[in-house]
C-alpha cells in the first residue's frame, strides 16, 4: 500500500509545488477575482496579476473582490487589496498596464511558471498565446459570457495554440445596408453610432452615413456605379463635404440637422428607385412644429425607466436635446475634441441619448419597430450580460486544469465547457481532449506563412501595416522587408523610420503578385512570411482576403439577452479598457455558438470550439434534439472519455 | 426558505445589476430582490453560495453555523428530516457537498415548481404591419422578439431519491449510464452519519481503510458489486478543495437564483461534479 501524504486535499508533492509557483493572472474582472480568490485558497503563494482598467459600478453584481467605493480605481491594485484581506500571506503583485506593452516581453514571462487568461478581447488573447509560445509557458485560456464558459489549455508543441483555428472576424455590414437600406434595428444603431462620430467623434471615412451613391445594387454595370461617384465627388454633393464641416457651418442647429438627416437625404434615397422596388420604401419625416415641452410620455409598466418606448415625436425632442448638450460639451473641449470616441459602454448618458434618438428616428423611417434605449444600449454598446456564478464555475475548472499542470499530468488536461443545460448525455460541463497543433497554423507552425489577396495598387502602406498586420494578424509592433533580393525596409517598428511609406501604395515599391513579405514582431518572437496575391475583384468593401481562412460559420447573431449566436467573453477586438473602448459590432473570442439548426433559437447552444470551426458541436441540450453530426459522435461506451469528441 | 414581496429596483440598483438584468430580465431581478434564503453550513462550499447569492441580489441571506444542524456538512439523517419538514411548508430545499475532488448539490423544489423559459418568437409573414423588418414575406424566427413560455417540474424528496432500489432488472441495466458519484455520495454520508466528520488527512489511512469498508456494506446493501467504485477512490475526496468549492458552488448558486426567480428549468434534480475528471453530470434519481 502506498502511503500517501496529504497537505489538505493534496498530495504533498503538488502542495509543495504551489508554495514555489510563479503565477501570472491576466486580468482582473470578471473570471479575474474569482480567479485570484480560488488559486490563495488552492495554496498559491507567488501571484502577479495585471489589468489595464479601471472599477465601474457594472462590474459589481459579479467582480466580488470590489466594492462601490472602489469605483473608479485600478482593478489590479485593488483586488490585491482585497485578497490580503482574507489572505494576508500570498505574495501578490499588481500592475495596472496593459499586457501588451513591450515591458512585458519574452523574458518577463520566463519568470513565470504558469500563465492564466482573464481576457475579454482577442488582440489580448492573440497576444499572450505568443508570450508564451516564445516563452514556452504552459497557457490556460479561457471565457465566459451570460450562462456559458469554456476553459482550455495551451502548451507549445503539445497542443493548438490559441489562434491555429481561425476565428470568424467580427460581423460588420456592408455600407450601402448601413447608408442606404437599413432592414433591421442594428443597421440603424450603426449608423447612429457612425453619426454620432461624425459630429462629435473622430471622423472616419469607413463610418460614412450619407446616402451612398457608389451602391452597387443602383446599376447593373459596375462601370456606371464608377461613374456616379466620381460624378457626385465632383457635384459637389452631400457626400463631399464632411458631415462634421457642415454641421459646424449650420451652429448644429438640431433643426438643420433633424431636416438633414431624417428629411432631405431620405429624399435623395428614394429617388435612387431601384432599391425600392423589393423593399418597403423609407418615409421622410417632418419636423413635428408643435413639440409639447414636456416629458414625453411612455409606454408605462413595472419596467426600468430605460425600457420605455417613446413616440416619434419624443425622440425627436430627445434629438434636439441631446445635439444640444453635445454641441456645447463639444464647444468646452475646444478644438483638438476628435479623441473623444464614442464610448464602449455608453456610461455616457448624452452621447446614449443621442443614439438612442437617431437610431430610434431612422428605424421609424424605415418601418420597424423602435427600441428602448436599454435595448439600443445593449446593441449600441455590445454589452455581454454577465453574472457571478458562470466566473465562479469557470475559474474554479481553471484552477483544477493549473493543478493538472503541475503534478506532471499535461495529457490529463481537457477543455471544458460550461453549458446551460445538460446535454443529451446528461451532462453540464463536458470535457473535451485537447487536439495537437495545427500543422499550418500562422503563428505556431515552425515557419508560419500566410497568402493574403490584395490590390498592391490600392493598398497603403499603412493599411498593410494597421489593417492587416495589427488587426488582422495580431502583431503589435511588426517590421516589414519585402523579399526582393534587396531586403528594402517597408515597415520598421522604429517610430518615425518608415512613416514616409505610409501614404504610399505597395505597387510604389514594386510589390506585385507573388511578392514575399518577411514580417517579425521581436516583443512577441514571432516570424511570419506573408505571400501577395495581387487581385482587382475583391468584394465591396473588402480591402483584402486571407487565403485558407475557414468562412464564417456563425449564422446571423441573435440578439437575445441570454447567450446569442456568437458568445463571447468580451466583445472587443482592441484591448482597450472596457469603460472606453471603440466597440465593433460582434466579436467571438473563446466561445462561440454556432447552431446546427436552421432556427436558431436563444437556447440553442451548440458550442463550437472557439472557431469557425465545425468540429465539436455540442448539442441543443434544452430540446435534446440530436443534430445529425451529434448522433454520430455520441457512441454510449462505459469510458467516460467518449464524450470527448473526435475530429470529424 | 422563500418571501416574496413586491419589490421596486431603483436606479442605483439598475446601475449595478446592469449586466445580469440583461440575461434573466427585469422580473426575475425583482423576484430575487424579495427572497429570503436559509444558508446553513459555512465551510468552503457555503462561502461560495453565500457569495454568489449575494451578489445575486437577494434581500435576505440569514446564515446558520451549527456543527450538528448542516444542509452543506449535514448528515444525510438530518438533510432528509429537514427536507420534509421545508415539504410541508412549500419550502424549497437545496444540499450540497464537497469531498475532496467531488462534489455535489441536490435540489428539492417540491411537487409543483412553476417558472418560464424565454424562448424567440416564431413570426408568421406579415402583409400591411410595420415588424422589426420590412421584407419579411416568409415565417422566421425574430432574433429579436421573444416569448415567454410557462413550465412546471415536479421534484422527489431526498430520502427517495437516496432510496432508489437497485435490485430490479430495469435499474440494473440503467446502471451503465449511472454517474458513480451517486454511490460515492452515498459512501460519504455513511462514513459522516458513523464518524461525525468527513475523512480528515490527519487521519488518511485509518479513514481510508473505513471508506473502503463503509463502501463494500453499501454496495453489498444495494445489491451491487463493489468494483463500482474502484479502489483508489479514497484518494480524491479528503478536505474541501477551493475549487471544487468554487465549481459546486457556482453551479447550487444558479440553482437557487433560478428557483426564487422562478426562471429558466432547473437542473433535476442531482449535479455531480468530478475534479479529476473536469466533468459535471445532471442526473434524476428518483420514481419516474
Amino acid at each position: 500500500m502506498v502511503t500517501l501524504q496529504l497537505v489538505g486535499s493534496l498530495r504533498k508533492e503538488l502542495a509543495d509545488s504551489l508554495s514555489t509557483c510563479r503565477l501570472l493572472v491576466v486580468g482582473a474582472g470578471g473570471i479575474g477575482c474569482e480567479l485570484l480568490k480560488n488559486v490563495v485558497l488552492t495554496g498559491f503563494k507567488n501571484i502577479e496579476v495585471i489589468d489595464l482598467d479601471i472599477i465601474d459600478v457594472s462590474n459589481l453584481n459579479r467582480q466580488f473582490l470590489f466594492q462601490k467605493k472602489h469605483v473608479g480605481k485600478s482593478k489590479a491594485q485593488v483586488a490585491k487589496e482585497s485578497v490580503l484581506q482574507f489572505c494576508p500571506t500570498a505574495n501578490i503583485t499588481a500592475y495596472h498596464d496593459s499586457i501588451m506593452n513591450p515591458d512585458y516581453n519574452v523574458e518577463f514571462f520566463r519568470n513565470f511558471m504558469l500563465v492564466m487568461n482573464a481576457l475579454d478581447n482577442r488582440a489580448a488573447r492573440n497576444h499572450v498565446n505568443r508570450m508564451c509560445l516564445a516563452a514556452d509557458i504552459p497557457l490556460i485560456e479561457s471565457g465566459t459570457a451570460g450562462y456559458l464558459g469554456q476553459v482550455t489549455v495551451i502548451k507549445k508543441g503539445l497542443t493548438e495554440c490559441y489562434e491555429c483555428q481561425p476565428k470568424p472576424t467580427q460581423k460588420t455590414f456592408p455600407g450601402c445596408t448601413i447608408r442606404n437600406t437599413p432592414s433591421e434595428p442594428i443597421h440603424c444603431i450603426v449608423w447612429a453610432k457612425y453619426l454620432f462620430n461624425q459630429l462629435f467623434g473622430e471622423e472616419d471615412a469607413d463610418q460614412e452615413v450619407s446616402p451612398d451613391t457608389a451602391d452597387p445594387e443602383l446599376s447593373w454595370n459596375p462601370a456606371d456605379t464608377e461613374t456616379r461617384a466620381t460624378a457626385s465627388d465632383q457635384d459637389g454633393d452631400i457626400k463631399r463635404v464632411s458631415t462634421k464641416a457642415w454641421a459646424r457651418s449650420t451652429g448644429y442647429d438640431p433643426v438643420k440637422l433633424f431636416n438633414k438627416l431624417f428629411k432631405d437625404d431620405i429624399q435623395y434615397l428614394l429617388t435612387m428607385d431601384k432599391l425600392w422596388k423589393k423593399r418597403k420604401a423609407p418615409l421622410p419625416l417632418d419636423w413635428p412644429e408643435h413639440q409639447k415641452l414636456t416629458c414625453p410620455q411612455g409606454v408605462t409598466g413595472m419596467g426600468l425607466k430605460d425600457q420605455r418606448v417613446f413616440g416619434v415625436a419624443g425622440y425627436c425632442q430627445l434629438f434636439s436635446r441631446s445635439v444640444e448638450t453635445l454641441h456645447s460639451m463639444l464647444a468646452d473641449k475646444g478644438d483638438g475634441a476628435e479623441e473623444w470616441i464614442w464610448m464602449g459602454n455608453c456610461d455616457d448618458p448624452p452621447a446614449m441619448d443621442f443614439v438612442t434618438a437617431a437610431a430610434n428616428l431612422r428605424m421609424y423611417i424605415f418601418s420597424m419597430n423602435m427600441k428602448s434605449r436599454f435595448d439600443i444600449k445593449s446593441m449600441a454598446g455590445n454589452i455581454i450580460p454577465a453574472i457571478a456564478t458562470t466566473n465562479a464555475v469557470i475559474a474554479g475548472l481553471i484552477v483544477l486544469e493549473a493543478l493538472k499542470i503541475l503534478s506532471g499530468d499535461v495529457e490529463q488536461c481537457r477543455t471544458i465547457f460550461l453549458n446551460k443545460q445538460p446535454n443529451p448525455r446528461k451532462k453540464l460541463l463536458v470535457p473535451c481532449a485537447l487536439d495537437p497543433p495545427s500543422a499550418n497554423c500562422y503563428v505556431c507552425a515552425s515557419k508560419p506563412e500566410v497568402t493574403v489577396k490584395l490590390n498592391v495598387h490600392k493598398t497603403l502602406v499603412l493599411a498593410l501595416q494597421d489593417k492587416i498586420l495589427k488587426e488582422k494578424f495580431g502583431m503589435v509592433a511588426p517590421d516589414v522587408q519585402i523579399e526582393d533580393g534587396k531586403g528594402t525596409i517597408l515597415i520598421s517598428s522604429e517610430e518615425g523610420e518608415t512613416e514616409a511609406n505610409n501614404c504610399k501604395f505597395l505597387s510604389d515599391f514594386a510589390i506585385r503578385n507573388g511578392s514575399r513579405l518577411q514580417v517579425d514582431d521581436f516583443l512577441q518572437d514571432y516570424t511570419l512570411l506573408v505571400n501577395v496575391i495581387h487581385c482587382e475583384n475583391l468584394e465591396k468593401d473588402v480591402e483584402f482576403e486571407v487565403v485558407g481562412d475557414a468562412p464564417d460559420k456563425a449564422p446571423a447573431p441573435t440578439r437575445s439577452q441570454e447567450e446569442g449566436k456568437n458568445v463571447a467573453n468580451g466583445n472587443k477586438e482592441s484591448s482597450e479598457p472596457s469603460t472606453s473602448s471603440e466597440a465593433p459590432a460582434e466579436q467571438n473570442d473563446i466561445l462561440l455558438v454556432d447552431s446546427d439548426e436552421e432556427v436558431p433559437s436563444s437556447s440553442t447552444m451548440a458550442v463550437s470550439m472557439e472557431s469557425g470551426g465545425h468540429k465539436r458541436k455540442l448539442h441543443d441540450a434544452e430540446t435534446g434534439e440530436a443534430s445529425a453530426k451529434r448522433q454520430h459522435l455520441s457512441q454510449p461506451s462505459a469510458d467516460d472519455d467518449n464524450d470527448i469528441i473526435a475530429l470529424d | 426558505m422563500i418571501e416574496k414581496e413586491e419589490s421596486i429596483i431603483s436606479e442605483e440598483e439598475a446601475a449595478q445589476y446592469d449586466r445580469q438584468i440583461r440575461l434573466w430580465g427585469l422580473d426575475a431581478q425583482k423576484r430575487l430582490r424579495g427572497s429570503r434564503v436559509l444558508l446553513v453550513g459555512l465551510r468552503g462550499l457555503g462561502a461560495e453560495v453565500a457569495k454568489n447569492l449575494i451578489l445575486a441580489g437577494v434581500k435576505g441571506l440569514t446564515l446558520l453555523d451549527h456543527e450538528q444542524v448542516c444542509l452543506t456538512g449535514c448528515s444525510r439523517d438530518l438533510m432528509v428530516r429537514v427536507d420534509q419538514l421545508c415539504a410541508q411548508h412549500n419550502i424549497k430545499v437545496f444540499c450540497g457537498d464537497v469531498f475532496g475532488y467531488h462534489g455535489y448539490m441536490f435540489s428539492d423544489l417540491g411537487q409543483e415548481h412553476n417558472y418560464v423559459e424565454e424562448k424567440p418568437k416564431v413570426v408568421k409573414p406579415k402583409t400591411d404591419e410595420s415588424n422589426d423588418g420590412p421584407e419579411a414575406k416568409k415565417p422566421k424566427v425574430d432574433p429579436n422578439e421573444t416569448t415567454m413560455i410557462k413550465k412546471t417540474a415536479s421534484f422527489c424528496s431526498l430520502k427517495v431519491a437516496l432510496e432508489v432500489d437497485w435490485t430490479n432488472e430495469k435499474a440494473k441495466s440503467s446502471l451503465k449510464r449511472t454517474p458513480v458519484d451517486y454511490f460515492l455520495l452515498h459512501v460519504l454520508l455513511k462514513f459522516r452519519t458513523d464518524k461525525g466528520r468527513d475523512p480528515h488527512p490527519e487521519s488518511f489511512e485509518a479513514d481510508a481503510t473505513l471508506l473502503r469498508q463503509i463502501r463494500d456494506d453499501v454496495l453489498e446493501a444495494m445489491g451491487l458489486s463493489s468494483e463500482l467504485l474502484p479502489h483508489d477512490f479514497v484518494s480524491y475526496c479528503f478536505s474541501e478543495m477551493a475549487p471544487v468549492c468554487a465549481v459546486v458552488g457556482g453551479v447550487l448558486g444558479q440553482e437557487v437564483v433560478k428557483a426564487l426567480s422562478q426562471r429558466d428549468a432547473p437542473h433535476k434534480n442531482f449535479f455531480f461534479f468530478d475534479g479529476m475528471k473536469g466533468s459535471g453530470v445532471v442526473d434524476y434519481f428518483g420514481p419516474k
